[in-house]
């Protein structure tokens, strides 16, 4: 890795354990001869802003897939608020908190939007078979789940759309939903992947405010894949540059900028672009 | 032609339709609601039946006990079912559950002492020797008769009595079931028939869904088991073919698989093609033995099932705009 980190360790350096939220040890996977993450460590600090760029098929993605376990790691650990979560299901490990989205937003087309949202949110008594004859509790839970997931659709510019399939949206709505159904989980920690792209400009800044906002007032943590440069400058406390399963660079959305190695793996051409 | 007309077979429509209509809601949840495919659904209708049959016969049980007992197995045979085959993907498991049911048919055909063996008939008997129960549900459809006797006279007959015992349970049951696809159970378990990563990325236990809709259909599929024990008290094991798995997807792909309340046309539906193949005795047909006429309900079966899926494949009552969502 590049010594990057280490030089703008002096802000960054949130090793002291009690602030991690996440840390990552030297995890690796390989799908046959590809490794698509090796020997990867980090640490993510609670309430941080973190994004992670590099060029596609750097292992991005698959380093989410690994954190949220619907992949299992090769080797390595993975520490959630000071649990091991390697090992186990990734339906626990969203239960503990961890969400993430998909790249290509991945909806429930044959649910609608309203649907979509307020399946995603947690401890719900009628997603028992046991709450069956809870009817009181399962619909008072239901009809506060709507009218969240109503704020959420309002939020995104969707609430026309609420009691349609989600099969019918555009694939910028799509991401929108994608977004707002992770949200209605009420993680502490959410993994993005590429939520943007898609999306129009206007719309993304006020996306930005709202993650802004929730990660104020709610302390959440975000961990963001992002390829426009600018908005991951704009959002981003901390950047993770990846390339060929590693990260090569790790620092200061600035000094990242200005980082010899990382401009010649990856920025190079884009700097020109933004400029 | 004139069968037609006879009230006693629309009776016998209408028996037939309340069993496989119960039947057939056990697949509706498992696949309309939450896409399992499951080819094998006759094994636990077969279950429940012999299990009714042995208890009844060998060892003398009352009919109500030995009807709990043979749901309660059905409804393990399909936890049993899903916990060694439900990881599979889709189109694996609708082949594994095949040949589950032919595993416990076969298993039905081999355990003479049990069963009655290839020679297969077991004949649940009534105080004359044959096609009855000498306990409690005789005497119900018995007393069922009596009351109709007055009302429709001579028409008075078991099927009728049967009639008014099943399809109160159907209504019932498709109630609940109308009930139970109403709750976030259910909006989690129609996510899962599209995809598995989202509701496991939103912390559903995906496996634990389809687990118990597999066990809720199969207890849905012994309960026809129960009735059909009671209406045909002979059992055979070519009773319980694959095809008659099929009858129950026929009737659920004509309803309309994300639909519980076109269960019942679609299951009168298909007692009247069941029950009229019988008489299907005219030429040309008539040139066919009767063995022969008998497959004619196969394929006309198969044929209905072919032109619902090319010209319908949302069903009678289903939403088009479902199925063709990309
Ligand atoms: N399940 C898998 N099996 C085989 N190869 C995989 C698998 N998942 C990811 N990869 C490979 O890992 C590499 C990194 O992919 P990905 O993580 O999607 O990159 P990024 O998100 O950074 O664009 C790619 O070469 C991809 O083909
Ligand atoms: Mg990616």
């Amino acid at each position: 890795m590049e010594n990057l980190a280490s030089a703008s360790s002096t802000n960054l350096d949130n090793s002291s354990p009690d602030f991690a939220i996440l840390d990552v040890r030297n995890i690796s996977v390989s799908f046959g001869g590809v490794r698509p993450v090796q020997d990867v460590s980090f640490k993510i600090s609670e309430n941080s802003f973190t994004s992670v760029i590099g060029p596609n098929g750097a292992g991005k993605t698959s380093l989410f897939n690994l954190i949220s376990g619907m992949n299992k790691v090769s080797a390595g650990e993975i520490i959630f608020r000071q649990q091991a979560i390697q090992a186990i299901h990734p339906h626990k490990i969203a239960q503990k908190g961890l969400i993430r989205t998909f790249q290509g937003a991945k909806i429930i087309k044959r649910l609608t939007v309203a649907e979509n949202l307020m399946m995603a949110v947690q401890g719900n008594p009628g997603d028992n078979l046991s709450g069956f004859l809870r009817i009181r509790a399962r619909r008072d839970f239901e009809a506060q789940a709507r009218a969240e997931a109503m704020r959420r659709l309002d939020q995104v510019g969707l609430t026309k759309f609420a009691d349609e399939y989600a099969g019918i949206l555009s694939g910028g709505q799509r991401k929108l939903l994608d977004l707002s159904r992770a949200l209605m989980a009420k993680p502490s920690l959410l993994l993005l992947d590429e939520p943007f792209a898609g999306v129009n400009p206007t719309l993304v800044e006020k996306l930005i405010m709202v993650l802004g906002e929730l990660r104020k007032e709610k302390s959440m943590t975000f961990l963001l894949i992002e390829h426009d440069l600018e908005t991951v400058m704009n959002i981003s406390d901390r950047v993770i540059v990846m390339a060929d399963g590693k990260i090569i660079a790790d620092g200061l959305p600035g000094a990242i900028y200005e980082n010899e190695v990382v401009i010649d793996a990856y920025l190079g051409s884009r700097r020109k672009e933004i400029k | 032609m004139d069968a037609f007309v006879q009230p006693g077979f629309w009776v016998f429509v209408l028996a037939l339709a309340g069993i496989y209509g119960i039947f057939a809601l056990g697949l509706q949840i498992q696949y309309g609601v939450g896409g399992i495919m499951n080819f094998g659904h006759v094994g636990m209708m077969a279950v429940s039946g012999y299990t009714i049959a042995v208890l009844v016969i060998k060892y003398q049980w009352s009919f109500w006990w030995a009807a709990f007992v043979g749901v309660v197995l059905a409804a393990l045979l399909g936890a049993l079912l899903g916990l060694t085959t439900l990881r599979l993907s889709g189109d694996y498991f609708a082949i594994a559950s095949i040949a589950f049911a032919e595993i416990t048919r076969y298993w039905i055909l081999n355990t003479d002492s049990v069963t009655g063996g290839t020679q297969g008939t077991l004949a649940i008997p009534n105080p004359l020797g044959f096609g009855g129960y000498t306990n409690q549900p005789d005497l119900i459809l018995t007393w069922i008769s009596d009351r109709l006797y007055p009302i429709v006279g001579d028409e008075a007959s078991r099927d009728m009595s049967m009639i008014f015992i099943v399809w109160p349970f159907l209504f019932l049951f498709i109630w609940i079931a109308s009930k139970l696809q109403q709750t976030s159970w259910a909006r989690v378990l129609r996510a899962t028939r599209e995809d598995d990563d989202v509701p496991r990325s939103l912390g559903k236990n995906v496996f634990r869904f389809r687990l118990q809709t597999l066990v809720i259909g199969s207890v849905f599929g012994g309960i026809a088991g129960v009735f059909w024990a009671l209406q045909f008290a002979l059992l055979a094991p070519e009773d319980f073919l694959r095809i008659v798995t099929f009858y129950g997807w026929m009737i659920l792909i004509l309803a309309g698989a994300t639909r519980v309340k076109g269960l019942i046309i679609a299951s009168i539906f298909f007692g009247f093609l069941y029950g009229s193949t019988r008489f299907l005795e005219f030429w040309p047909l008539s040139l066919l033995s009767s063995p022969e006429r008998a497959y004619l309900r196969v394929f006309l079966i198969g044929f209905v099932i072919i032109l619902l899926m090319l010209k319908r494949p949302q069903g009678l009552f289903g939403k088009r705009q479902e199925m063709v969502l990309e």
